[in-house]
């Protein structure tokens, strides 16, 4: 009896461990589904984040029964990067200022500071709908540091918010998320805020 | 008919493209296979059939003779768009799904499309069309996912790098 519960328990461990072959073999199966969402302190990449969880969320929820099929959501905030030196208006002398370690370190914290409420705020969100979630935070110029997240993380579905100049015609595109229709290795959803107007 | 009210609706552009192909194969994997028979969008999967006079163009003497072979042409390929549309659908099992062709330019019929069902989300293809690879969207792609009164979501054939 104890043999028969020890090759049970072997299988399903081999049961488990075989959605990460399939996924290096093939694309198109059904594993660890992940979908990014790019968030920075606008609006309309927390609607963004919001149409994702209210639409998506039986894709994501973290049901035991669906443990190897459920979806990652990983939650992205791109930091500009903060330059250590700065041409300060110099006085006497006209040397570029290299900022003082104190200051680099109070922007590091407000920057961090920045990022940190943004993604608790994020988080708050899907947990609320119970998806699971990781946070993700990277520096750099945004449109290239998502794109270059997309390719290193095997990325199912990037999505972004459309801020781009919404209230004069909804036909222009924010500069990220342009960039990252076009650039991005892996389909795009780009969620685009309502129209004022419309009562949905 | 109230309960298909519901549930929000997804619109899926196709053409003959195997990118089309790819995206819509794509979407049915991820939205509706796993969750027979509650899906959880209502889908409608819309084909643009080129009008032959514009297909054509004003070319000279002589068109008015082609445009019924290229008539002719445009609706073979749109009955073999709505087959393998169907065939794609019952190789997943999809139930329900609405295949429609319009006639005209597939940029406004898409965006009409979304208006007219309400559709929370586009689905296209993208041709990548351009000698500078992968930094040009096929224009139609392009153009919904900026006119589109709904969400877009533009799929992209992976390269899968070894």
């Amino acid at each position: 009896m104890a043999e028969d519960q020890a090759t049970t328990a072997m299988e399903t461990s081999a049961v488990e461990k075989q959605p990460e072959t399939t996924r290096e073999a093939e694309a198109p199966s059904l594993t660890t589904k992940r979908m990014v969402v790019a968030i920075d302190e606008s609006d309309s990449s927390f609607y963004a984040l919001q149409w994702v969880i209210d639409h998506f969320s039986n894709l994501l929820l973290t049901t035991q029964a669906a443990e190897a099929e459920s979806g990652m959501l990983t939650v992205v905030h791109v930091q500009s990067p903060f330059h250590h030196f700065a041409a300060f208006p110099a006085g006497p002398g006209g040397a570029t200022v290299y900022a003082s370690s104190t200051m680099i370190e109070s922007v590091r914290k407000a920057q961090q500071e920045t990022s940190a409420a943004l993604l608790s705020r994020a988080l708050q969100m899907c947990r609320a709908k119970q998806i699971r979630t990781e946070t993700l935070v990277l520096e750099g110029e945004a449109k290239e540091m998502i794109c270059e997240a997309v390719e290193q993380m095997h990325v199912d579905l990037l999505v972004v918010g459309s801020r781009g100049l919404g209230k004069i015609k909804r036909a222009f595109l924010g500069s990220v998320s342009d960039y990252c229709a076009h650039h991005a290795h892996c389909p795009i959803l780009i969620v685009k805020p309502p129209k004022e107007m419309m009562t949905k | 008919m109230a309960t298909g009210d519901e549930k929000s609706v997804m619109v899926v552009g196709v053409d003959d493209s195997e990118q089309s192909t790819y995206a819509l194969e794509w979407t049915l994997d991820r939205f509706f296979a796993p969750y027979a028979p509650n899906y959880p969008f209502k889908l409608f999967i819309v084909h643009a059939k080129p009008n032959a006079v514009s297909a054509v163009g004003l070319a000279g003497p002589g068109t008015a003779e082609v445009v019924p072979y290229v008539d002719a042409d445009l609706k073979h390929t749109a009955a073999k768009v709505v087959e393998k549309a169907k065939a794609i659908c019952q190789s997943k099992s999809v139930h329900g799904a609405v295949i429609e062709v319009f006639e005209g330019d597939a940029r406004n019929i898409l965006c009409e499309v979304v208006d007219k069902h309400h559709a929370s989300i586009l689905v296209v293809g993208s041709h990548g069309y351009g000698a500078i690879k992968r930094a040009v969207l096929g224009s139609t792609s392009d153009y919904c996912a900026h006119h589109a009164h709904c969400s877009v979501m533009i799929v992209k054939k992976p390269k899968i790098k070894g």
